[in-house]
């Protein structure tokens, strides 16, 4: 077998690597350099995607935290409203029982009063009565029968007693 | 002892006759770069099966760096504008590279071969010189030979076709005098070790005890590193080149 000169261009050989040269080329893009591309650009992608939809979470959820605390300060501003109404109803309420507490008192106090009045003026009636009645009777006995000395004293001493039972 | 080093053996011969490229040869540098192109082939279409968006294997992020890796060497080189030279110089790249180390397995390599570097060095001044009629024009291209003064255009001439040359020449250069040294080598230890040791009985003083070991660890200069680095040279040459030829 022979061989070609050790530095040498043999034309076929130099056309056949030139050739080589760009079917390599085509291989290594077709094999190569498209696939790796792909899912390159495919991740690129994915983390676009992903980077976006975090900014739309992001941007969602600012919204929705302003929405609450915006709902937050109105429930505050309510409560505080509702507590302040009530106080003052409860104020208004508390002074009116209050009122009418005293009035009743006032009116419970004027009837008493009047009642003890009315017993006192009827116990009153009732005692002129019956001290009348005791001199009549002493009247009577006296003019029925006469009166010793004895006598007298005694019935001086009942009627002290009539009267002391009385009072 | 002779020592010989001889070009690429030729396997057979079919006499076309036609004038200037002569007789078809087929050479071991056409059968190596084909078993060249299909291990690359090969490996890329091994890298990238069953490509993932998530949850990567460990050889589709080879593929990935690999491909990365080749995007940023010629971005950084040549600008953004050229990402359809990718493919171009990566095959460029890989041809050379597997090419320079495939010796390593004993086959011949092909780019011990000046017609394959000549291929190479004149596609790449072809792309240069489309690239500088691209952005000044062909009268602005010719133009370009008189600068700075019409009498220095011989030498812009010179100049302009020594690229080519030097490219090719520098990387056959490199990879041929690698196989020489790498013979001469081999060579030198079997008769030293003939020397050393031919107190041995029988035929253990014929076996060449030194050429084991030692070749690998001076190939790892010869062979290793010089085929990368003439591999990446002709990249960096080619992108620098063309990005020049662009900016002009």
């Amino acid at each position: 077998m022979n061989a070609q000169e050790l530095v040498t261009i043999i034309p076929w050989t130099f056309i056949a690597q030139i050739l080589n040269l760009f079917l390599q080329m085509y291989l290594v893009k077709r094999f190569l350099f498209k696939p790796i591309n792909e899912v390159l650009e495919k991740r690129r992608a994915r983390a676009e995607a992903q980077l976006t939809d975090a900014a739309d979470a992001k941007r969602s959820a600012e919204e929705m935290k302003a929405t609450y605390e915006k709902n937050l300060a109105e429930a505050n501003a309510n409560a505080k409203d509702i507590i302040q109404t009530a106080q003052k109803q409860a104020t208004l309420q508390s002074e009116a029982i209050v009122k009418e507490a005293r009035a009743q008192a006032a009116s419970i106090k004027q009837h008493a009063e009047a009642e003890i009045n009315l017993e006192k003026e009827k116990a009153f009636q009732e005692m002129k009565n019956e001290i009348g009645g005791i001199a009549m009777e002493i009247a009577g006995k006296v003019i029925e029968r006469e009166i010793s000395e004895k006598d007298h004293q005694k019935l001086i001493d009942e009627v002290i007693e009539n009267v002391g039972d009385l009072s | 002892m002779n020592f010989d080093v001889s070009g690429p053996k030729v396997y057979f011969t079919i006499p076309t006759d036609i004038p200037i490229l002569g007789d078809f040869q087929l050479s071991e540098t056409m059968v190596v770069s084909w078993i060249v192109m299909a291990l690359i082939t090969g490996l890329c279409i091994w890298l990238t099966r069953d490509l993932k968006v998530e949850h990567i294997s460990k050889r589709q992020a080879v593929a990935e760096m690999l491909v990365e890796t080749a995007n940023n060497f010629v971005r950084g080189n040549m600008g953004k504008k050229f990402d359809y030279m990718i493919p171009f110089v990566a095959a460029l790249f890989s041809t050379s590279i597997i090419s320079n180390l495939i010796s390593l397995i004993g086959l011949r390599s092909p780019t011990a071969d000046l017609s394959t570097e000549a291929a190479w060095a004149v596609v790449v001044f072809t792309m240069i010189t489309a690239q500088k009629i691209k952005s000044s024009g062909f009268g602005g291209y010719l133009k370009g030979f008189t600068t700075p003064i019409p009498i220095m255009t011989p030498f812009n001439i010179l100049s302009e076709l020594a690229t080519p040359v030097s490219m090719a020449c520098r990387h056959f250069g490199n990879i041929l005098s690698g196989i020489v040294i790498n013979g001469l080598i081999y060579a030198a230890l079997a008769l030293a070790s003939a020397a050393l040791f031919q107190f041995l009985p029988g035929v253990l003083s014929q076996i060449p005890f030194l050429t084991v070991g030692v070749p690998a660890v001076l190939s790892v200069y010869f062979d290793w590193f010089t085929g990368f680095m003439q591999a990446f040279i002709f990249c960096m040459l080619t992108t620098m080149y063309i990005a020049n030829a662009a900016e002009e």
